[in-house]
């Protein structure tokens, strides 16, 4: 690791000013990708700003038909939490599926987010869920937040308070993990919400999560595994690496959405 | 409450002392730089950058080795090859001098006040590389043109090595009704034992001495090749070892930071640390494997095995590393002819150098590997001429009234009944009901098979001429017995204390157990080659006796009698008795001086013959490519078996390990660039809980037949697991697909791999 | 530099810290608690696994500078004086251990999957043990060890 100095922020406001004092500082949330990142000094932040315990980032809340996430809520409290498993059952079972037990005790949905890793969990469930990341400046819709492969429209200085999540009619998601990292080699989302039924696809993607189209046309049509039957994600817009060819993976993709579709409709 | 092992209170305790615990007053710490290009010459390095860096003491490079007179890494084999030439063999260097021939080859060591310190400075080295063409496989280094990984070696050819009968083999060939030709790949590994390597080593001016404390399996091998390299005696060396983090074959020699801490304390005047990181491990350790073995099997027309014919392709990696070239030649040639009575066999085995990291023994070093091919090429033989691939087994089994046998290879099994072990382990498993589980399967969707391997190996006679042991008796009669055998997770502790007190009969309580105590100086073989039970446990055997018979004089003393029997610890005559724990008290030196029974025992024992038949049966998803192995059964002949919980925990340890090549571990370079590809756990899979099955469906089921070659009529464990579980996972899985039409697979069969293979042979068969 | 302040296996400890320390390293270097061991670069092994205000958590994916005000466990702290706690009795029953370098990892984080689950399933101490690497045993005993330290601690 390089050197930095540590800052205990006390409030989303005081690691805001530090942040914009210092523009090579990062934040640090659970650090799960963060610190092994730091140390493989492959990120040399000046400042690494802690805003892993603040209270105004922590806790689940259901308010109506929509779930609030504090951006500091640890996996482990998520896929525990009672409210979240009556509420979205899926957002549950997908945290569970996160790296493992203690991963899960410090990483935090936040962090997740803001990273935005083409094979981390959240994302999908962000995406087909249609939830809205709220910032300690703004409110960005799930369709605008995910930019590409560890890329959102956070802007310098910007900090995730919480994300709020509609609450689907059904939804579950199922996850092929990476024998080796644990991550997802495809992991699916699918939401039957408000506005129509949302696929959301993580880790096949070469741009990151993205939501499959013509799936969410199939199932609109008829909410059924074998809708899927001759639609396949194109080939061309999966990662292609020594574990996995894009062919794989788009086929994962496949069978990881009709695992997903079985488990809400049995 | 007592321990199950006499070393476990201390480790589940989190008491044990690995080698990143030793500390010293005053210590530095090392980093290393490594090499970021396959090949390369060096055109310039600059140091003073890392010099001037805060707390930085030293930068040493190949110029402060050359300078020390260090020599050489210690490696390669001193066999002939058929024209009477020794094996080609490059200067292996501590430290790159002016060209690197693999990623992650020690270029520079740091030394500094703190360990973060030595990283930041080895940033700051400046080193200028004119990168050349990296070859990363054998096949690469063998084409025609192929650039040379050492300039003096054409074709990157080391070695040629022949073993067998080369013109009787090729008559039966000509003479054979049916004959089958298998090629299995045995992939690069990382060995990967869950601690890091890590030293720390101290000069002491005064006395000439070192102190170095490092991972090591023995503590012979160690010290003998560092005074190759070093110049400094074997004896000026004071190797100390406690706990070690596994090992499985690549830690029984010195690594390049081990020499470097003892310069660089010898230099400064202080003692120096080295911890390496897990990124250390996958670049630095030796690797594993790497070796592809064609066979070719010829039989008469009722299915006799007439001859064995096997072209061998060994990556030596970069340089000759300690046991590569020995794999290569000796490991995968001896037990080419396995379990069967085969007449003829010739092997020709080509060893070759890749810009690669050198390979070097890993669990089984070339056994499991020819156990792999032969049982392969076995079942192939039965498929390709309609054999039942059990008569074709039980037709050319070497029988027990064969015992002991000269096999064509030259090996002479002294026992083992290979027909009973095939029938056990057929029973055990429900061979017969097979087909009834596999309609189950098929009626979920599942692709189901079951596989078999008879495999044998030749646990090692061992490259010391014998196995010494000692005893010290302390005044308050307790005993701590000594051998030059380190342990890393094997329970030498609690198996050599066993067998002593087993001898002496008395509890082991009083007893422990030591590896080594450098100021004895004695001789005898490492932990490696799965012997050092049935070897240095046979020593102990004798320990316990020499001991005793010390004893007894000084016992008949005592009760004042001409003669004393002895039973239990206890010396009796005249109607008197004495225990030996007393008498040793009585008899100790007033002055802590040399106890008189103290003793001293050695014994040689040769290579023993463990063998079983492992059976897998596994079920695979097709829609996936993920293989479920649902049963496992491992009858193994190891003999007598001296401490059942421990031998069945090295054969669930072996047959995870072969687990893992067979589903995921391999250790990829890029083909273009030479880059290590698979350099952390992020990108290197290895086994996780659960992923064999659980003690409910893993049956381990000893069949003994105990040998005569040492005292104990124990054979090798440690390496079993890997020789059966590799064949009979394999062989499971051609018996699920082939009826899906795939024809050919290699290790690893990832899930990627096997939904391809899938998928490409249903699009052939459309 | 960072004051902190911890308890750590019942003891206060007040130190400093430079921002880039990691508490595996505090744990091991300055403090001489050698049990908790280092196996990897990226936080996959989990040898490093201790307890942090009562959950598991890797010590080697945190910053010393944030367990501030922390109670920590580590292996050393699992034993009450000389009686073993129930799972590394269970460890050493089962066989759970060859080299042992894993071994303070897998017991702390067998203790958690107990604290959630006390009677375990087969597949909840899988599932609880994914983020612990072990090279000696094939897990087979260790899965073992979890079951028996629920019935040790259930008698």
């Amino acid at each position: 690791m390089y050197a930095f100095e540590y800052q205990r922020a006390g409030s989303v406001a005081e690691a805001a000013s530090l942040l914009a004092k210092n523009p090579e500082a990062k934040l640090l949330a659970g650090g799960q990708t963060f610190i092994p990142t730091l140390k493989a000094r492959l990120a040399q932040p000046s400042h690494v700003v802690d805003i892993g315990r603040l209270k105004e980032l922590a806790g689940i809340e259901v308010k109506g038909n929509v779930v609030s996430i504090g951006a500091m809520t640890r996996h482990a409290e998520v896929a525990a939490s009672a409210d979240v498993k009556k509420a979205i059952p899926a957002l549950a079972d997908l945290a569970i599926e996160i790296g493992d037990q203690q991963v899960r005790n410090r990483g935090t949905l936040g962090g997740s987010v803001a990273n935005n890793d083409p094979a981390a969990d959240y994302p999908s469930a962000v995406l087909a869920l249609g939830a809205t990341i709220v910032t300690n400046q703004r409110e960005i819709a799930s369709g605008d937040f995910f930019q590409g492969m560890f890329s959102t429209a956070l802007q310098d200085g910007e900090i995730i308070v919480r994300i709020v999540f509609p609450m689907p009619k059904r939804a579950a998601y199922s996850k092929f993990h990476h024998p080796a990292s644990g991550y997802a080699m495809a992991g699916v989302f699918v939401a039957d919400t408000a506005n129509g039924v949302r696929v959301a696809v993580t880790g096949a993607g070469s741009s990151g999560v993205f939501l499959w189209k013509a799936a969410e046309a199939a199932l609109t049509k008829t909410f059924a595994a074998a809708s899927l039957d001759g639609i396949a994600v194109d080939e061309g817009e999966c990662i292609a690496d020594l574990h996995a060819g894009a062919d794989y993976r788009a086929h994962l993709v496949g069978v990881m959405a009709k695992r997903a579709i079985k488990k809400i409709t049995g | 409450m007592q321990p199950s092992r006499r070393e476990d209170l201390r480790l589940i305790a989190g008491h044990g002392r690995y080698s990143s615990d030793w500390n010293l007053p005053n210590q530095l710490h090392a980093s290393v730089l490594r090499s970021t290009h396959a090949a390369a010459r060096i055109a310039r390095i600059d140091t003073a950058p890392a010099l001037a860096a805060p707390g930085v003491k030293a930068v040493l490079t190949h110029l402060d080795v050359e300078r020390a007179g260090y020599k050489s890494i210690v490696g390669g084999v001193a066999t002939k090859d058929k024209n009477g030439e020794l094996m080609k063999k490059p200067f292996y260097p501590i430290l790159a001098t002016d060209r690197v021939c693999h990623v992650g080859q020690a270029v520079a060591f740091v030394v500094a006040e703190t360990p973060e310190q030595a990283q930041d400075a080895v940033d700051l080295i400046e080193v200028e590389y004119e990168e050349s063409p990296a070859i990363v496989t054998f096949a690469d280094a063998r084409a025609p043109g192929a650039p040379a990984v050492h300039a003096d070696i054409p074709g990157n050819l080391s070695f040629v090595h022949e073993h067998g009968d080369e013109a009787k083999t090729a008559a039966a060939f000509a003479g054979a009704k049916f004959v089958t030709k298998v090629r299995v790949d045995s992939q690069r590994l990382i060995c990967n034992p869950m601690e890091p390597r890590a030293c720390l080593a101290s000069f002491d001016a005064a006395t000439g001495r070192y102190l170095l404390h490092a991972a090591s399996q023995g503590l012979i091998a160690p010290r003998v090749h560092l005074q190759q390299i070093t110049g400094v005696p074997a004896t000026d060396i004071d190797l100390i070892v406690e706990d070690v983090g596994g090992s499985f074959g690549i830690r029984s020699s010195p690594y390049p930071e081990y020499m470097l801490s003892m310069l660089a304390s010898k230099t400064l005047g202080v003692p120096v640390k080295w911890t390496g990181s897990r990124t250390d491990t996958f670049l630095s350790d030796y690797h594993g494997r790497a070796l592809s073995l064609t066979g070719e099997v010829a039989l008469d027309d009722k299915g006799n095995i007439l001859a064995f014919r096997w072209e061998d392709e060994i990556d030596l990696g970069a340089y000759a590393g300690p046991f590569g070239a020995f794999i290569g030649t000796q490991n995968v040639s001896i037990m080419c002819g396995g379990v069967y009575r085969v007449p003829s066999v010739f092997v020709r085995s080509c060893l070759a150098y890749t810009n690669t990291t050198p390979v070097s023994s890993y669990r089984g070093a070339g056994r499991p590997d020819i156990a792999y091919a032969i049982e392969r090429l076995i079942d192939q033989a039965a498929q390709e001429h309609g054999f039942d691939n059990l008569e074709l087994r039980r037709r050319n089994f070497i029988t027990p009234a064969e015992m002991p046998h000269t096999t064509a290879a030259g090996q002479t099994y002294d026992c083992g009944d290979f027909p009973a072990v095939l029938e056990h382990a057929l029973k055990t498993v429900d061979w017969s009901g097979f087909p009834a589980r596999r309609t189950q399967s098929e009626k979920r969707g599942k692709l189901r098979g079951i596989g078999l391997a008879s495999y044998i190996e030749a646990a090692a006679a061992g490259a010391q001429p014998k196995d010494q042991t000692a005893a010290r008796v302390a005044a308050d009669g307790t005993i701590t017995i000594y051998c030059m055998a380190g342990g890393s997770g094997q329970g030498h502790e609690t198996t050599f204390v066993s067998v002593f007190a087993g001898v002496l009969d008395v509890a082991p309580d009083a007893i422990q157990y030591r590896a080594s105590d450098p100021a004895f100086a004695m001789i005898g073989n490492g932990t490696g080659g799965s012997r050092t039970a049935a070897g240095q446990g046979s020593s102990f055997t004798l320990l316990a006796q020499a001991l005793l018979a010390k004893a007894r004089p000084h016992a008949a003393k005592a009760l004042g009698v001409a003669e004393v029997s002895y039973a239990k610890g206890v010396f009796s005559g005249g109607g008197k008795s004495i225990t030996l724990k007393d008498l040793a008290r009585q008899v100790a030196p007033a002055d802590a001086g040399t106890h008189p029974f103290d003793s001293e025992a050695e014994g040689s024992y040769g290579a023993t013959y463990p063998n079983g038949c492992h059976i897998a049966e596994i079920e695979i998803d097709p829609d996936t490519g993920v293989t479920d192995l649902l049963r496992y059964v491992a009858v193994d002949d190891l003999g007598n078996i001296l401490q059942p919980m421990i031998v069945e925990g090295q054969v669930h340890g072996g047959v995870a390990q072969g687990w893992g090549q067979m589903f995921g571990e391999h250790a990829v370079y890029d083909r273009e660039s030479g880059q290590f590809l698979t350099a952390s756990f992020m990108d290197y899979p290895m086994p996780r809980a659960g992923w064999l099955p659980n003690s409910g469906h893993f049956d381990r089921v000893p069949h003994p037949v105990p040998t005569k070659k040492n005292l104990l009529g124990a054979k090798g464990v440690g390496e079993s697991g890997c020789s059966g579980s590799l064949p009979a996972l394999m062989n499971a899985m051609m018996h699920a697909v082939r009826p899906a039409g795939v024809k050919e697979l290699q290790m690893p069969v990832t899930p990627a791999v096997l939904w391809r293979a899938l998928r490409d042979a249903r699009a052939k068969a459309a | 530099m960072n004051k902190i302040e911890f308890t750590i296996n019942g003891k206060k400890v007040a130190t400093q810290v430079e921002g880039r320390t990691l508490l595996v390293n505090l744990i091991r270097d300055e403090l001489k608690l050698t049990g908790t061991h280092v196996g990897c670069d990226t936080s996959q092994c989990g040898c490093c696994t201790i307890h942090l205000d009562g959950k598991s958590v890797k010590s080697c994916a945190m910053l010393a500078a944030q367990a501030d005000g922390a109670n920590i466990v580590t292996i050393e702290g699992m034993a009450d004086g000389d009686k073993l706690h129930p799972v590394q009795q269970a460890f050493t029953e089962c066989h759970g251990l060859q080299c042992g370098f894993c071994t303070p990892g897998m017991i702390m984080t067998a203790a958690s999957i107990l604290k959630d689950h006390p009677q375990p399933t087969e597949e909840q101490i899988v599932k609880g043990l994914e983020g612990n690497l072990c090279r000696c045993t094939g897990y087979i005993n260790i899965i073992k060890s979890v079951h028996r330290a629920a019935e040790l601690m259930k008698a």
